[in-house]
């Protein structure tokens, strides 16, 4: 095995280009030798030439287009998706929640007795509540229904008494009475507008714009 | 410094040509601005291949290979302001790999070098390269490429240590050590 001669650090020195030549001739002249000995190798390599840049590009080109066309197959080629029933229940309660986040922040008070939510195209949703604790049932007859004392039916909450009922209307004036336990006819307290109806009697009115109620 | 001027990773002040923009635009599917980087990398690493693979045409293979595999993982290049560096690791190791593969199925050793008994003591080219590499041969990976870096292209101790990711201390121990093996190899000739 050969054992590596020892440079001093006066030799090192000088070949980093930080220090004179060594003083002694003979390690001198070593040190100049060394030098020339790299000095021919480095003038003989030659670094690869313009070739590699056209064989790189040309991979490059036809690599580049291929991984698009591999991104819009996968894009558009139906595929099996496996999920766990729990991943499964996580994403849809992240939808749920981000269905009523937006449903909230679409929803705008309309004013007493009424909020307007955005419905399908051409109607608005208009709720409509009644306090009524004490009734067995309470509908929704008006212009927009027929004055059919059945078909909208409120629902009521048990701990407040409220009866509330959503209908889709159309933009324009909608006259309307609550319908108690099948019998009691009765306009809405909070209505915006309570109008003759020619014979004597009230109904409660609702003007429905394109964009929410109007205020009467 | 290394011998056109250029720096680890920072090779130009134009904002729109500097290696991060450069990157940027090729991962924004800009595959032509690739080309930049190729030129001004196959230039500054070139020689630093060829004497780490001991053959300019191995040392083309694995320059282009080192290129498409860093194309290929462009994304994963985490500082592309830095994108010299990150590719002369890559290239690096396919420097190695392209060596490793080509010793195994040809002798590298293809030039008669004259013994020590001749008495003029002149060497040819072909000499000297070949002595040279027989040199670098007895070194390892690591001190390797730091004496191709050191003695080879001429780097400064600072620039090597940003691309070896090593202290400047360290590298000069290693540049010492590189040179006493190879001198031990030369000592016929020195």
């Amino acid at each position: 095995m050969t054992t590596d001669k020892h440079w001093a650090d006066e030799m090192h020195r000088f070949l980093d280009g930080e220090g004179p030549a060594p003083a002694d001739e003979a390690t001198r002249r070593e040190g100049e030798r060394y030098r020339e000995l790299l000095a021919a190798y480095r003038e003989d390599l030659e670094a690869p030439g313009p070739e590699v840049n056209r064989a790189v590009m040309a991979v490059v080109r036809d690599r580049g287009s291929a991984r698009q066309r591999a991104f819009w197959r996968w894009f558009v080629r139906p595929r099996e998706v496996r999920v766990s029933p729990l991943l499964a229940a996580a994403g849809l309660a992240v939808v749920i929640g981000l269905s009523a986040a937006v449903a909230s922040l679409t929803t705008r008070d309309a004013g007493p007795g009424m909020t307007v939510a955005a419905a399908r195209p051409g109607t608005v949703l208009v709720q409509f509540e009644l306090q009524a604790p004490n009734a067995e049932q309470v509908a929704l007859a008006g212009s927009f229904n027929g004055w059919s004392d059945s078909t909208l039916v409120a629902r009521r909450d048990p701990a407040t008494g409220l009866w509330t009922l959503t209908v889709p209307l159309p933009p324009g004036e909608h006259e309307y009475l609550f319908v108690v336990d099948g019998e009691q006819w009765m306009p809405d307290p909070r209505a915006h507008a309570q109008v003759d109806d020619g014979f004597g009697n009230v109904n409660s009115m609702i003007v429905v714009g394109p964009r929410g109620v109007v205020k009467s | 410094m290394s011998q056109n001027g250029h720096g680890m990773g920072l090779f130009t002040d134009d904002a729109d040509t500097a290696d991060g923009a450069l990157v940027r635009r090729v991962l924004a599917g800009e595959v032509e601005a690739y080309a930049g980087l190729v030129e001004r990398y196959r230039e500054e690493f070139g020689r630093y291949a060829a004497s780490l693979c001991r053959d300019e045409d191995i040392a083309a293979d694995a320059m282009q290979e080192a290129f498409i595999r860093a194309f290929e993982r462009l994304e994963s290049c985490r500082d592309p302001d830095r994108f010299g560096a990150w590719f002369f690791r890559i290239l690096t190791n396919q420097c190695h790999n392209h060596r490793d593969r080509r010793r195994k199925h040809v002798a590298l050793d293809t030039v008669a070098v004259a013994g020590p008994e001749r008495t003029d003591r002149r060497v040819t080219q072909e000499e000297i390269r070949a002595l040279i590499d027989r040199a670098l041969d007895q070194l390892t990976p690591d001190l390797r490429e730091t004496f191709v870096l050191r003695e080879i292209d001429g780097r400064s101790y600072a620039e090597i240590a940003g691309l070896l990711e090593t202290n400047e201390a360290a590298l000069r121990k290693r540049v010492e050590r590189a040179r006493e093996m190879v001198r031990t190899a030369l000592e016929e000739w020195l």
